[in-house]
């Protein structure tokens, strides 16, 4: 991690970052606890600059923004420790709801299973370390089972990642028992790429995370986050290629994913 | 980076910073209530703040009626996201505004707004401290603080805070607007905001 990130802290706090540093920064964030404690305080402190700015905003603001939450259902909260959900929920930098979705969008992750409305658009909220996430939730179209239905199109069902690795003309299914826990790996040569579903995943404590790994002859390679939801269901496109790998393994790792894995697999699915 | 942690800064959750007006609501009860569908305290929320985000997106945005269209953005998604408020993470005051500042800069720069950095220069790097659209009546106790505390900064780094928050403008571009070598306005920026901080208080 080079040590100049710690000096974007600032410029960081009050959005002068561009979109690439804004990335590296937040990758960084999620590892360093004084980064994250001083964003904390120096965006509050940048804030305090808003009195300087007050202004009145037009009558016609709050009848609009009073008419418009009428029409908007609020979030459910966050039930569990679900961070890939958490950080697309804490994702600051978003333009609201006419977002146009790309063909497959980012679904809620986890415990949502068929509503996807609400987690097509990305929510600013409050910076944090897991706001990185969102780009590898982002990357590896994290879907709930099911047929997507985006709020863009009312009548065509929209293939989740996952569903179109399922789908590849030669996809592979690979199903497994481990306890409680079935996982289903479907994977495509031709597309070279692999995705994971599970039901019974057991729930994570705070600050614990699934993570994937490709394993082959060279070791184990990341790839990417499971996310389950308070179901213990929950599936993903795993990052990177499949190319090279015998193996599909989850362990449980410390937020923010290690670089090997740190425990024990909790489940092995052997390609076939 | 140790060093910069304040010895004492790991406590609960804290006032919002500078404190709004003293006898604000609870921004964080409206917004838990706001989670339950209440619109009476979406009501309440939006009249207690809605000054302070319009004034801020209306700084950075500059054209009122885009202004209005970001602020009304940002209000939706505070409605829709209010269940995902973290009081231990920060104050709710301090969640409003980075919302609303992160969806003001990206509106920004997303719609070449050529027009605003034609004469956004001279504005923003010298009319912060005398306002010409502050209402007198609002010269509020905190932004007299807030002046103060200004003060204290160097010229470069209160240009280079300035510009960034308020102006909505990358380090790289501020570095260019006050002809400061590449890449150490990001320094300013953070020296100021420590700065600022140190002095004004501002609670972790």
């Amino acid at each position: 991690m080079s040590p100049d990130l710690h000096h974007l802290s600032g410029a960081y706090s009050v959005d002068a970052l561009d979109l690439d540093e804004r990335t590296d920064f937040e990758h960084h964030l999620f590892v360093c606890a004084s980064c994250q404690a001083e964003v904390r305080e120096l965006s509050a402190t940048a804030h305090a600059l808003d009195s300087l700015v007050e202004h009145a905003p037009p009558a016609s603001l709050r009848a609009s923004v009073l008419a418009g939450i009428a029409q908007v259902r609020p979030l459910p909260p966050l039930v569990r420790d679900d961070v890939a959900e958490d950080a697309v929920a804490h994702h600051p930098g978003s333009t609201p709801p006419a977002t146009p979705a790309p063909e497959v969008g980012p679904a809620p992750v986890g415990g949502e299973a068929g509503a996807t409305t609400e987690g097509a658009t990305v929510i600013p909220l409050f910076r944090r370390a897991s706001t990185w996430l969102v780009a590898a939730a982002a990357a590896a179209v994290l879907a709930v089972g099911g047929v997507a239905w985006g709020p863009w199109s009312a009548d065509q069902p929209t293939l989740t990642a996952v569903q179109q690795v399922e789908q590849a003309a030669d996809a592979t299914t690979v199903t497994q028992h481990t306890g409680q826990t079935m996982a289903t790996l479907a994977y495509s040569r031709s597309r070279d790429q692999s995705a994971l579903t599970v039901t019974g995943m057991p729930s994570l404590e705070q600050g614990e995370v699934y993570q994937l790994w490709y394993i082959g002859a060279d070791g184990a390679r990341s790839a990417g986050f499971l996310s389950a939801g308070a179901d213990g269901n929950g599936s993903a496109v795993l990052e990177g290629s499949l190319t090279g790998a015998d193996q599909v393994g989850v362990t449980v790792e410390p937020d923010g994913g290690s670089e090997q894995p740190t425990t024990q697999p909790v489940m092995v699915v052997k390609l076939a | 980076m140790m060093d910069r942690m304040p010895a004492a800064s790991s406590g609960p959750p804290t006032p919002a910073p500078g404190g709004a007006a003293a006898a604000a609501p609870d921004l964080a009860e409206l917004l838990r209530r706001s989670a339950r569908g209440d619109e009476h305290a979406f009501a309440r929320l939006y009249d207690a703040t809605s000054r302070r985000i319009y004034g801020l997106v209306l700084r950075i945005v500059r054209d009122p009626a885009m202004s209005e269209e970001v602020s009304q953005e940002v209000y939706l998604d505070v409605w829709r996201t209010s269940a995902r408020f973290d009081a231990t993470k920060g104050s709710a005051l301090s969640w409003l505004m980075t919302i609303a500042h992160r969806a003001a800069v990206d509106r920004v720069r997303s719609s070449e707004a050529s027009r605003r950095r034609d004469d956004a220069h001279a504005a923003s790097t010298h009319d912060v401290a005398f306002d010409g659209t502050a209402e007198a009546a609002h010269i509020s106790l905190e932004s007299q603080r807030v002046r103060k505390a200004l003060e204290t900064l160097t010229e470069a780094q209160r240009s280079a805070v300035e510009l960034a928050y308020l102006g909505g403008y990358t380090h790289t571009e501020v570095a260019r607007l006050l002809d400061l070598p590449l890449g150490t306005a990001k320094t300013r920026i953070r020296d100021g905001l420590i700065r600022l901080r140190d002095t004004l208080g501002v609670p972790a």
